[in-house]
C-alpha cells in the first residue's frame, strides 16, 4: 500500500502549465490547414478534414461533461442539431446573416442545455444516461415529423457561408482554415478551464460529490454550467458544420451520432481537449484507412472500440500523457518563498454558543436514529460526541451540515438558523467538517484538494487563484504536508490522507469544525501527533465538535463530553464526570482496557 | 509444519512495490499479529495470502500446498476467510441475509444448521440481532464492522485473517470482540490480526510481527516486542503519556 513519494503518478503539473503543448497544436493545426492552399489535395480530403475539425468542437464539449464533471451526455448531437439547423433554416428560410444565426443556434442549443441540466442533473448515473436519451429521441422526432418547420428527413439544403471582414469563406480551404482556428481557440479554452475556480469545481464534484457539496461547492449549479458550455459547444460544432456542408438533415443530429461523439471522447481520453480532438481525428480517418475490410468493416470498428476501452480506459491521450510522465519524471512543487502562517481566527460574536441544537431529530421510517437533542457547543472549545454504534453519532453530525434534512427541531449556527440550508450553505456559513471514512478528491493533487477547500463562499480572502493558492499552501504547512503539494492525493497514506482532509477544511476558515472519527485507523505515532495538531487549532480559538471512540484522545482533548445512546443525550459534563459515569461505562465503555491509550 | 507460510513474497499495485520479500508463518491453532504504521504493508500481505493480490515474487503455502496463483473463490474454499477492512458489507440485503452469505463457501450445509451458527453470532453481536431485518445501508459504521466480522465467522475457516475488526467500533464492543476472538481460537481457528490497536492485539496474540515500508523488521511473543523499545515507541505510544 506504501505510496512512495517519488512515485511516477504524481499529479499532472498544477501550476504554471507549460504553454509547449498549445504552440505545438498552434503550429500543426495551421500548418497542416495551410497545405490545401500549396497543393491540391481534392475536395474529397477537404470534406473529410472539415468534417473532423466541426466535429471535434462537439467533442470537446463532451470533454467538460463527462471528461472534467463526470456526467453522462448522450444527447450532444441534438445539441449538435440546434445549432445546426438554427443555421440552416435561419439563413434560407429567415434570410438571416451567418453569424447572427450562428450566435443564436449557439444560444438556443445553451439554453437547451441549462434547462434539460437544471431539470435533470439532480438525478445521476443511469438515470441521467436514460433522460438525455429520451431527450436525443424527442429531438430526433420532432426534426423527422415537424415538416412544415424542419423540412423532416429531407433536410435542409442551400446554406450558404459568410463573409468574413471582408474574406470570402465560400472557398472550401478558406473555411477549413477559419473551423481550424475556432476550433483551436476552443481548445485552449478547454484546457484551461479545470484550473480556474469553475474547473477545480467541477472535477470535485467528478471525484466526490458529497464532499464537494460539504466543501462549499454548489454541485447543481457547476453540473448545469458544465452541462450548459457542453451544449453550447455542440451547438457551435453544429452550425459550423451547416456552413461547410451547404446541407444538414436529421441524419446527421440523431442517437447513433451521440453514440459515435462519446466514443471519441472516450477513444481519445476524456480528461484533456487534446484526447478529445485526436479521438475525432481517428474515429473519422479510420473508416477511411480500414476500407479494404469491406463487409466485416463495422464488426472490427467495435471490436477495437472494446479493445481501446478496456484497455485505455484514459484513451490514447492517456497512453501517451502517462508515457511522457513517467519519462520526464515527479516535478515537485516549488514551495513558495514565504508562505503566511494559516489565520485561524474567528470574528469574536459576543459569548453565545456558537451551535445550538434544539430538540433534533432524524427518523428512517420506523427508526429514530437521532430522537430529540437539545445541545450547545461553546466557543473556542472542543467538544465530544461519544456513544455506542449506531447511537446517531454520525447521523448527527449529517444532520448538522446539510447531507440529511432533520424530522423536526432547530439548528443555529452563530446565532444564524441553518436548519433548511443545503451543505454548501452551511460550508458558506463557517461549517467545515471531515468524515469518518475519507472523501477526498482521489484524482486531484493535494493541493487541489485543499484549494477546493478554500473556494467556500464568504471565505474571508481575497478573491482570485492566487489568493486561494496561498491559502492552500498555508493549510498545507499548518499540517505539515507542504512538501506533498504536487503528489495525486490517492497515492499517499493513509495517515496522510487524514491530513489532507483536515487541510481541505482549514482552507475554508470554518468558524465550526465537525470531526468525524479522526483518530480512525492511525497508529499510537500518528494519534499522538493528531492530539498535537487538534491541540493547536483550539490554541488558534476554533471550535471543534468531533465523534470519536479512542477515549485516550478525548479525554486529553475535550472540554466536554454529550453521550448518546439510541438516538438519546445520556450525559454530558467534563471528561472526568462523564467517562465515570455509571451509565455510560455501562453502554459505552465497559470495565476492561480498550480505550486503549492514546 | 506451519498452516501458512509466506515465503519471500513480493507484491506491487502498479508500479508501487508494496510488500518485498516478507516471509512469515502462522502454525495451527495461533493468533498472530501483524503490528505497523499505515502504508507499511499490513493489508497487502492479507491480500496476498486471500489471493486479491497477485505475488510478484515467493510462495505462499497453505497446508503445504502452493496457492499464490490460485483465484480468490479457490482460496475461500480451501479455509481461508479474510474479513477486508472497510466493511464492504452487501448494502442492500438484510443483516441476517449478510451474515448467511458468510457460509457460502459450505455449500452442503442445511438450513437448520445455519440458522443455529447465524443465532451463535446473534450471541457475539447482540446488537446485529436487534438489527436482523435492517438492510446493511441502514446499519452505522461501528455495526457494518460488526456484520463483517460476523460474515467472516460464518465461514468456520481454518484461517480466518482480519484486518483492523476493531476500527470505529465503542470500546465495550472492542472489548467484547477480543474476548470473542479469544473464544474462536480455542475453537481451533487460527488466526491472522492486523491491528492499529496493537496493545489490544498484543493481548491475545501468541506471537507478532513488525513490518516496515513492505519488509519484515522484528519478530517474537508479545512479551519481547512490548520490551522492545523501538517497537514500544513506534507502534505502542511508548511512554509518552
Amino acid at each position: 500500500m506504501s505510496a512512495n513519494p517519488t512515485s511516477p503518478q504524481a499529479a499532472a503539473a498544477t501550476s504554471g502549465r507549460s504553454l509547449f503543448l498549445p504552440i505545438l497544436l498552434l503550429v500543426g493545426m495551421v500548418g497542416l490547414a495551410l497545405i490545401p492552399f500549396t497543393i491540391n489535395v481534392g475536395d474529397y480530403v477537404l470534406n473529410m478534414l472539415m468534417q473532423a475539425v466541426t466535429y471535434a468542437i462537439a467533442v470537446l464539449g463532451m470533454t467538460v461533461v463527462l471528461g472534467y464533471t463526470g456526467q453522462i451526455n448522450l444527447a450532444q448531437a441534438a445539441f449538435f442539431g440546434f445549432g445546426a439547423y438554427v443555421v440552416g433554416l435561419g439563413t434560407t428560410a429567415l434570410g438571416l446573416n451567418f453569424w447572427l444565426a450562428l450566435l443564436l443556434g449557439v444560444g438556443v442549443a445553451a439554453l437547451a442545455g441549462a434547462i434539460l441540466g437544471l431539470t435533470t442533473l439532480r438525478l445521476g448515473g443511469h438515470y441521467l444516461a436514460m433522460i438525455t436519451i429520451s431527450f436525443q429521441q424527442i429531438f430526433d422526432l420532432v426534426l423527422n415529423n415537424w415538416i412544415a418547420v424542419t423540412h423532416g428527413p429531407d433536410g435542409v439544403s442551400g446554406i450558404e457561408r459568410p463573409m468574413l471582414a471582408g474574406i470570402d469563406l465560400s472557398d472550401n480551404r478558406r473555411y477549413l482554415l477559419f473551423c481550424v482556428v475556432a476550433l483551436y481557440l476552443l481548445i485552449c479554452f478547454v484546457w484551461w478551464l479545470p484550473n480556474t475556480r469553475l474547473g477545480r469545481a467541477m472535477r470535485s464534484v467528478r471525484e466526490n460529490e458529497l464532499a464537494a457539496s460539504v466543501v462549499g461547492v454548489h454541485t447543481l449549479r457547476t453540473k448545469v454550467i458544465a452541462f450548459t458550455i457542453s451544449a453550447a459547444l455542440g451547438g457551435i460544432s453544429g452550425g459550423l458544420y451547416a456552413g461547410g456542408f451547404a446541407y444538414i438533415s436529421p441524419d446527421n443530429c440523431n442517437f447513433a451520432r451521440s453514440v459515435e461523439f462519446l466514443t471519441m471522447v472516450l477513444l481519445g481520453g476524456a480528461q484533456s481537449p487534446f484526447g478529445a480532438a485526436l479521438g475525432t481525428v481517428l474515429l473519422i480517418l479510420l473508416p477511411e484507412w480500414f476500407r479494404f475490410l469491406k463487409q466485416i468493416y463495422l464488426a472490427a470498428y467495435g471490436l477495437a472500440v472494446i479493445l481501446i476501452m478496456v484497455f485505455l480506459p484514459e484513451g490514447l491521450w492517456g497512453l501517451v500523457s502517462g508515457a511522457w510522465r513517467r519519462v520526464r519524471g515527479v516535478i515537485p512543487l516549488a514551495l513558495p518563498a514565504n508562505i503566511p502562517a494559516l489565520n485561524l481566527e474567528v470574528p469574536a460574536k459576543g459569548s453565545a454558543p456558537i451551535l445550538k441544537l434544539e430538540n433534533l431529530q432524524k427518523h428512517f421510517g420506523g427508526l429514530k436514529a437521532v430522537d430529540g437533542i437539545d445541545l450547545e457547543v461553546t466557543r473556542g472549545t472542543v467538544h465530544a460526541l461519544i456513544g455506542p454504534n449506531g447511537s446517531g453519532k454520525t447521523t448527527s453530525l449529517n444532520v448538522l451540515n446539510g447531507i440529511y434534512k432533520p424530522t423536526a427541531g432547530k439548528i443555529m449556527v452563530d446565532g444564524v438558523d441553518v436548519t433548511d440550508l443545503a451543505p454548501h450553505e452551511r460550508a458558506g456559513h463557517g461549517v467545515g467538517r471531515t468524515f469518518q471514512n475519507i472523501r477526498l478528491f482521489p484524482a486531484l493533487s493535494v493541493l487541489e484538494n485543499v484549494m477546493v477547500g478554500a473556494q467556500r463562499d464568504n471565505n474571508p480572502i481575497a478573491s482570485g487563484n492566487a489568493a486561494l493558492r496561498e491559502r492552500a499552501w498555508s493549510a498545507l504547512q499548518f499540517v505539515g504536508l507542504a512538501d506533498r503539494a504536487h503528489l495525486m492525493v490517492r497515492n499517499l497514506p493513509y495517515g496522510h490522507q487524514r491530513l489532507v482532509e483536515i487541510a481541505r477544511v482549514l482552507a475554508g476558515r470554518p468558524k465550526l469544525l465537525l470531526l468525524d472519527e479522526p483518530a480512525a485507523g492511525l497508529n499510537q505515532t500518528e494519534k499522538q501527533e493528531l492530539v498535537g495538531l487538534l491541540k493547536r487549532l483550539r490554541g488558534h480559538g476554533l471550535t471543534i465538535f468531533l465523534i470519536d471512540h479512542d477515549m485516550g484522545l478525548v479525554e486529553k482533548i475535550s472540554d466536554k463530553i454529550t453521550v448518546l445512546n439510541f438516538g438519546k443525550k445520556i450525559a454530558e459534563g467534563t471528561p472526568a464526570e462523564v467517562l465515570r459515569h455509571p451509565e455510560v461505562i455501562a453502554a459505552y465503555l465497559g470495565e476492561g482496557p480498550a480505550g486503549a491509550p492514546a | 509444519m506451519p498452516l501458512l507460510e509466506l515465503k519471500n513474497i513480493s507484491s506491487s499495485y502498479g508500479n508501487v512495490q508494496a510488500l518485498k520479500g516478507v516471509s512469515l508463518r502462522v502454525e495451527q491453532g495461533e493468533i498472530v499479529t501483524l503490528l505497523g504504521a499505515n502504508g507499511a504493508g499490513k493489508t497487502s500481505t492479507l491480500r496476498t495470502i486471500s489471493g486479491m493480490l497477485q505475488a510478484t515474487h515467493g510462495e505462499v503455502l497453505f497446508e503445504d500446498r502452493a496457492i499464490q496463483n490460485t483465484s480468490p473463490e479457490k482460496i475461500v474454499r480451501s479455509g481461508i476467510s479474510h474479513v477486508p477492512e472497510g466493511r464492504r458489507i452487501f448494502p442492500g440485503l438484510t443483516v441476517t441475509e449478510n451474515i448467511m452469505l458468510g457460509c457460502s463457501n459450505r455449500p452442503k450445509l442445511s438450513k437448520q444448521t445455519m440458522m443455529a451458527e447465524v443465532e451463535e453470532m446473534f450471541g457475539i453481536f447482540p446488537d446485529l440481532k436487534r438489527l436482523s431485518t435492517m438492510l446493511g445501508w441502514q446499519l452505522s459504521g461501528g455495526q457494518q464492522q460488526m456484520l463483517a466480522v460476523a460474515r467472516g465467522l460464518m465461514a468456520r475457516p481454518k484461517l480466518l485473517l482480519l484486518d483492523e475488526p476493531s476500527l470505529g467500533l465503542a470500546p465495550v464492543i472492542v472489548q467484547q470482540l477480543f474476548q470473542t476472538i479469544r473464544q474462536i481460537r480455542e475453537r481451533g481457528m487460527t488466526i491472522l490480526l492486523v491491528e492499529q490497536n496493537a496493545n489490544m492485539a498484543l493481548s491475545v496474540a501468541d506471537r507478532g510481527y513488525v513490518l516496515e515500508v513492505g519488509t519484515l523488521t522484528v519478530e517474537g511473543t508479545p512479551k519481547e516486542l512490548l520490551g522492545n523499545e523501538e517497537v514500544r515507541a513506534a507502534y505502542l505510544g511508548g511512554g509518552h503519556h
